[in-house]
């Protein structure tokens, strides 16, 4: 049963995996292959940035200079696409096999077989960390493979070390999906809330950075526990930060189980 | 024989919205019952209480001694289930969908394909593709190719075309000889009436009767249509089992309910055209039951608590017209 309901996430899987993993891919390769450019002009590019009001840059996460990998790495990675592909990926995966397979008319006629409600769940949830992996995968290899084609020079190890904050980021997201998906058995609904709580945190982030009256909003924000330049810069993870995203994605994916298990199924 | 599904006081209420109220039935191993009742009636409700989707609001229901809901996945292990709108995978094929069915029921791979041949289904098509009739096929399909002792059918045949709908009920046959256990809600009358042994009557989310579907025809009216070669003379039709509906010079339209004999000696008696003796279908009696002037919930609920539940015109004899409500000093 357990690797029926397995299959059956991966072939759901496979699609959004493929073709969000080759954007996300291509993407971060793309902006790689620019990033010779700002490192070889990063005077100029820091006299350009001062022209821009302290919020704009704290809104793309901008904390140094370009020419700085990781500093890079946040601006059009870290802050930008990442958390829109993982936000997609857990919005999709965490929203389905509850709220819109219930409302197709799916989630009853698997869930009338003898696999238990958790478990079938459980199988998503492994699915869903799963595909958070392979999509942070596919950002930082295309950083480092484009880079070495166009000879950026990035060392390997702390750019794979993002792979850690990035897929945990992305489960908290997923977490939090599944349990909303549970809790209002409406994907719609589900997927709004899930995206106005990281609008807001968004926000709340960029807020704290410019306002230092309101620097709590980043202690609750999921971006103010995202903070990939160090990462790349000085290959240190953040056990506190890390401790904060998988935090919240047990915490969701938990009481999302937990719920499943004794709530009405109705669509 | 034993009860396969048994439902004491099942109540469902979705905060302050009826769903079903005080549902006592059982269904005995091996029988076809058919629950029947319009959209909106608390069939849905009822079955997905029996399947453990939803938790009772009061009362409780087991299929083969296990709570449905407490014990959901053990029941489940007994069952087969097919929704009256599956939403299958688009992305899949039938086979694909079929599989992991089987699979998650503990079926072989590809022991559905005798039943996809028999029904027509093209296995290899994605089901996005699938018209609405081949997608119930697959519903069809999934719901008989195991050998699980109970089906639970919601409303299986919409969207199929007759030949199809016969084949299904040639399989409801094949499932009740081999000795399985079927629960058929439909609103498919004609469906009910060739497949079911025993029928149970839902109304706004009550069961209103539960009888066989042999003694719910029997005990309800016939419709009787003479043309005669002259008018009858005045009091022909004056017996306490027959109502005259309309009578206009030679044509003659009357309605008996029970011994049909005393209405067909006095026809005897004159010249008669043509006749025709229509005895009612499901749907008839169905009707009566749903007819404008039908009895309060509450009145058809208490007529089910009875050793027999009976709603439906009133006993000629006491009264001698023709009324959609609850026979008054019946067995209520």
């Amino acid at each position: 049963m357990i690797r029926a309901a397995a299959w059956l996430e991966v072939r759901r899987n496979r699609s959004l995996v493929l073709w969000l993993g080759v954007v996300t891919f291509l993407y971060a390769g793309t902006m790689a292959a620019f990033y010779p450019i700002m490192r070889d002009n990063a005077a100029a590019l820091e006299q350009y940035l001062e022209l821009f009001p302290e919020a704009f840059l704290a809104a793309f996460g901008i904390s140094g200079s370009l020419g700085q990998p990781g500093v890079f790495f946040t601006t059009y990675l870290g802050s930008y696409l990442w958390p829109i592909v993982a936000a997609i990926a857990a919005i999709a995966g965490g929203t389905r096999v509850v709220a819109a397979d219930l409302e197709r008319g799916f989630l009853d006629i698997v869930i009338s077989t003898p696999i238990s409600r958790r478990r079938y769940l459980l199988v998503s949830i492994v699915g869903q960390a799963i595909v958070q992996l392979l999509l942070a995968l596919a950002l930082v290899a295309g950083v480092l493979v484009v880079g070495v084609l166009v000879g950026a020079g990035f060392e390997p190890g702390p750019f794979l070390l993002v792979v850690v904050p990035a897929t945990l980021f992305g489960w908290a997201i997923a977490g939090i999906a599944t349990l909303l998906a549970v809790a209002t058995l409406s994907r719609g609904i589900a997927a709004g809330v899930t995206t106005a709580v990281l609008l807001a945190m968004y926000l709340g982030f960029v807020v704290a950075q410019i306002e230092p009256d309101l620097e709590g909003l980043k202690a609750i924000s999921l971006f103010g526990h995202f903070d990939t330049t160090a990462v790349v810069d000085e290959g240190a993870l953040s056990p506190g930060d890390l401790a904060v995203h998988a935090g919240v994605a047990l915490l969701g994916w938990g009481v999302a189980l937990w719920r499943f298990r004794e709530r009405d199924l109705a669509a | 024989m034993t009860a396969v599904i048994e439902a004491h006081g099942l109540t469902k209420y979705y905060g302050r919205r009826r769903g079903v109220v005080e549902l006592d039935f059982a269904v005995e191993a091996g029988e076809v019952f058919g629950f029947l009742g319009p959209n909106g009636a608390g069939k849905t409700t009822t079955i997905r209480l029996l399947l453990g989707l939803l938790r009772p609001t009061g009362g409780r229901a087991t299929i083969f001694g296990l709570d449905v809901w407490a014990e959901a996945p053990g029941v489940h292990r007994r069952l087969a289930y097919v929704g009256s709108e599956p939403g299958f995978l688009g992305e899949l094929t039938a086979a694909e969908q079929l599989d992991v069915l089987a699979a998650l029921r503990g079926l072989p791979k590809g022991v559905w394909r005798p039943l996809a041949e028999r029904l027509e289904l093209d296995p290899a098509v994605p089901i996005r593709k699938l018209s609405r009739g081949n997608r119930q096929k697959i519903a069809i399909v999934a719901a008989f190719m195991g050998e699980e002792p109970l089906l639970v059918l919601d409303e299986p045949t919409t969207g199929l075309d007759p030949l199809m709908q016969r084949e299904f009920l040639a399989l409801v046959a094949e499932t009740r000889a081999a000795g399985r256990t079927v629960f058929l809600s439909s609103h498919n009358l004609p469906e009910v009436e060739r497949s079911c042994d025993r029928v149970g009557i839902i109304r706004e989310g009550r069961l209103v009767d539960v009888s066989t579907v042999q003694r719910l025809l029997a005990e309800h009216w016939r419709s009787v249509n003479l043309v005669l070669a002259a008018p009858p003379p005045n009091g022909t039709f004056d017996l306490p089992n027959v109502e005259v509906v309309t009578a206009s010079a030679r044509d003659v339209h009357l309605m008996v309910r029970g011994d049909v004999n005393p209405l067909l000696r006095r026809i005897a008696g004159l010249e008669v055209v043509d006749i025709a003796i229509t005895t009612p279908d499901v749907e008839d009696v169905f009707l009566r039951y749903y007819d404008a002037g039908a009895a309060t919930p509450s009145e058809l609920a208490g007529v089910a608590d009875g050793p027999r539940a009976t709603v439906g015109p009133s006993d000629p004899e006491e009264e001698g017209t023709i009324r959609a409500g609850p026979a008054e000093g019946g067995d209520r």
